[in-house]
């Protein structure tokens, strides 16, 4: 186990390698060299300008400007947000908690729902509930989440019942922990339910899927005719069988949480990374770009290789295939 | 479920009826395209949004003829105007759908706009003060213009008694339709207004009769029509002053079908001005309502579904292209350049979509001309898009290298690059069929996202995304509802082809051919 995961932690090293080179592109092709604006502000001594200059190696040719850009990064020292007057660093590790809580409230809050409604269904076929189920997944899987997030907007500044945005209250330093808890939940509610939604209804219909498709099985068949007691054959010899594919979608879940996060975080005002990296694009401010595009790139890796890494525990068939 | 399916079938071999038969004879020879249409009809839903997705294009190709305004006209003075109430009955006449022209009001304390209906006087029937009776119709003897002479007083009421404070007179060209009762009798608009009351308190002009009415509870409006001016083709005027109002009437805005107004270019080169329906001005038609400019939102969604509708084609295309050669080409040869090919689209599916749609839009110049900005948008989309149908194709093309009829085109010397085209991909049309009507949403979806924050598609240009940014202010959000439209025609359309695709996979799967 320990030699499949240190073989999948190499593997992933020359692709963190390329999203940097490819991030670097990106810097290098955007208009104008991004100290030019560090230049105009006269806020900024030319002497600061100068020692950036020189940090990022300005005065040389792409390929060592990259080197250096890179010995810098893997020293801790991601540049300088113009923007934020801080380094890139202190404040990508700010909005990182944000994004990761609000991703881990809507992971839990889909999945959670998303398989016992699955298993649900599955037992309940052809009946009312399991097709409203499956009209109301079909709907979730269409429904835009901006436009999600909108619609429950609107439904809170109409009703009050959930605030329209943020992630604590404005008095949140004067809380106790139970009551932040309480309040970050109450906030949560509106970002979580419009982003999971549509995982949700994904992971619905395919633990419905996958738990038919088990059920249909002879083993199960064989099981039943044996005598064995319902309960037993469905939870412990189909369920766990059926469950397999579905934590190869839990590593993209959670990837594609990090991404879709952008819209929703904007929407609702939540103060992570998504937010900042638009902030950063509309300000130009590019040392923030590129840093926040190593490290939303980083948390996909690391959420493909959590998924790798679950399956071969589950499924020793994977574990075999790397000895 | 399918092991069921496989039964029945089994069991029909084994006591074939006529009807059977003739289905199995189908099966067998009956051409594919044939039978796939047979097993995509048994999806209501499917067929059902297969007609949706046929009517949004439709309307979106003529969304010139469709629009009874143009989507870049501006009535900035009736911003966020709600959608038009639309009247058929005419003084309990049915007369066909009609409405009035729109003027704005701000209330003086909360800056809140409110927007209420006019229209000008079309008819006045009357006694003039010399005692003769009079009749006045809008179009007949050169009149142009019927405007109301109001005079507007102002009155203190106080602890002891009422008191003029000021006379005022008004022309209305334009009649506020609440307003109308004020032909039979004055209209008392009673105001209370706490900052107003203390302003007419301290005002010198009105000591003395402040000092007649005592302390000043509440000012009262009280307007009266004094006298009907006519306007003539010739520029004369003619002032009437009466005794009596038999009768008036409101001039109304019928509208109208086929009508001929603003200019546009039909399929882009046919140039026209015919319109499927519209108003005359001043009054402007709002189905949906309008935007923060004043801009028609039935319009706007006709042509924002262009931008919307059209760039999940285009994309789809340039990443089908780009996949098939690719993937077809690493996944044939294998070697160095499948191994090239396949570390970058690793590289490209590591960064989240989204962070990299808006980074590579972050490259460009923030000010390009709308239409490049709209292939800017779709080239992105499809950079996006390619790495993973590339290693679809190349699964799929290395899994058929090893099939017979591969084998034997290349015993038969066929150049590579033909048995690639002509024998490999043409295996893989089903699959791609169904991944594109599948992954149009998403390209729907990437542009709306991206114009929804501001590195899509501008303004005045259209599109479902952008038209839901105004949705962004909350205040807006709360009082102007119909901003959201265009979220929901978004949703209807990814909803069909969700469906649509759902369908077509369905019908592609072999088992639903009976193969």
């Amino acid at each position: 186990m320990l030699k499949f995961i240190i073989r999948r932690l190499i593997l992933s090293i020359p692709v963190l390698l390329g999203v940097s080179i490819l991030s670097f592109l990106i810097i290098s092709a955007a208009p104008g060299n991004f100290l030019d604006v560090f230049r105009l502000d006269p806020s900024i001594s030319r002497e600061t300008v100068q020692r950036l200059e020189r940090e990022f190696g300005f005065d040389k040719d792409p390929f060592t400007q990259y080197l250096t850009w890179l010995f810098q990064v893997v020293k801790g020292n991601w540049g300088y947000s113009f923007q934020f007057k801080q380094p890139v660093f202190n404040l990508i590790w700010q909005r990182l908690g944000a994004t990761l809580l609000l991703s881990l409230t809507t992971l839990v809050f889909s999945w959670a729902i998303g398989i016992p409604l699955g298993i649900y269904a599955a037992l309940k076929q052809y009946s009312f509930k399991d097709q409203l189920s499956s009209v109301i997944a079909f709907l979730g899987l269409s429904i835009p989440s901006f436009f999600f997030s909108l619609l429950f907007l609107y439904f809170a500044s109409r009703t009050r019942l959930f605030p329209i945005g943020g992630m604590l209250s404005v008095n949140s330093s004067q809380m106790n922990t139970w009551e932040l808890i309480v309040d970050y939940l109450w906030h949560v509610i509106g970002p979580a339910v419009t982003l999971g939604f549509s995982g949700l209804a994904g992971i619905m219909r395919q633990m419905r899927g996958q738990f038919l498709d088990q059920l249909h099985m002879d083993y199960v068949e064989f099981a039943k005719a044996k005598g064995m007691p319902r309960k037993v054959v469905f939870y412990k010899h189909a369920l766990r069988n059926a469950i397999n594919p579905l934590i190869t979608i839990f590593g993209y879940s959670l990837s594609g949480l990090l991404g879709g996060a952008v819209l929703t975080e904007t929407v609702f005002g939540w103060p992570g990374m998504g937010r900042l990296v638009i902030q950063a694009l509309t300000a130009q401010d590019l040392y923030l770009v590129m840093a926040s595009l190593m490290v939303s790139s980083l948390m996909l890796i690391i959420g493909n290789l959590a998924a790798d890494i679950l399956l071969a525990l589950v499924d020793p068939r994977i574990r075999y295939r790397f000895h | 479920m399918d092991k069921q399916k496989k039964n029945t079938k089994e069991n029909t071999k084994e006591n074939l009826t006529v009807d059977q038969v003739g289905e199995s004879f189908e099966v067998e020879f009956l051409p594919r395209r044939v039978l796939l249409w047979r097993s995509f009809k048994k999806h209501k839903l499917g067929i059902l949004s297969m007609w949706i997705l046929a009517f949004f294009y439709l309307i979106v190709i003529f969304a010139d003829f469709l629009s009874p305004m143009s989507p870049y006209k501006q009535n900035a003075s009736i911003g966020f105007a709600a959608p038009s109430k639309i009247y058929w009955k005419h003084k309990g006449e049915w007369i066909g759908p009609y409405i009035f022209p729109l003027e704005t009001a701000r209330d003086p304390i909360t800056y809140q706009r409110s927007f209420y209906e006019t229209s000008e006087l079309r008819m006045v029937k009357g006694v003039g003060t010399n005692g003769s009776p009079f009749v006045y119709t809008l179009g007949e003897n050169n009149v142009t213009a019927l405007v109301a002479q109001v005079k507007i007083d102002e009155i203190g009421v106080g602890a002891t008694g009422e008191g003029l404070f000021k006379t005022t007179t008004k022309d209305w060209n334009m009649v506020r339709i609440e307003k109308e009762g004020i032909f039979k009798e004055p209209l008392v608009n009673v105001s209370v207004e706490k900052d107003t009351l203390d302003l007419y308190r301290s005002n010198p002009r009105y000591v003395k009769t402040l000092q007649q009415i005592g302390d000043l509870a509440q000012i009262k409006t009280v307007e009266s029509l004094q006298k009907i001016s006519v306007k003539y083709a010739d520029g004369k005027t003619e002032s009437i002053s009466l005794i009596a109002l038999e009768e008036y009437d409101f001039k109304v805005y019928p509208i109208k079908w086929f009508v001929r107004s603003w200019e546009y270019k039909l399929f882009g080169f046919i140039p026209s001005n015919l319109h499927l329906f519209g108003v005359d001005s001043p009054a402007v038609l709002y189905l949906f309502g309008g935007d923060n400019y004043g801009r028609d939102i039935y319009t706007r969604i006709l042509f924002g579904g262009r931008t919307s509708l059209s760039v999940g084609l285009i994309g789809i295309l340039i990443t089908f292209t780009i996949g098939l050669f690719l993937g077809g080409i690493s996944g044939y040869y294998g070697g160095w350049a499948d191994e090239i090919l396949m570390r970058l689209t690793e590289i490209l599916i590591s960064i989240p979509t989204l962070y990299l749609l808006i980074s590579l839009r972050a490259i460009l110049p923030p000010d390009l001309p709308s239409t490049t900005t709209y292939l800017m948008v779709v080239v992105i989309l499809s950079f996006i898009g390619w790495p993973g149908m590339s290693r679809v194709i190349r699964g799929m093309v290395l899994s058929l290298k090893q099939k017979e009829f591969v084998e034997a085109a290349k015993a038969m010397g066929y150049p590579s690059l033909r048995i690639i085209w002509r024998h490999i991909i043409p295996n893989t049309a089903t699959y791609i069929i169904v991944a594109a009507s599948l992954s149009i949403p998403g390209y729907i979806l990437g542009e709306a996202g991206l114009s929804f924050l501001g590195f899509g598609i501008r303004e005045p240009q259209s599109s479902w995304g952008l038209m839901l940014a105004q949705a962004q202010d909350l205040v807006a959000l709360r009082n102007y509802t119909w901003l959201l439209l265009p979220g929901l025609f978004l949703f209807i359309a990814i909803l069909a082809f969700n469906l649509f695709g759902d369908a077509l996979r369905d019908a592609f799967d072999p088992r639903s051919l009976g193969h």
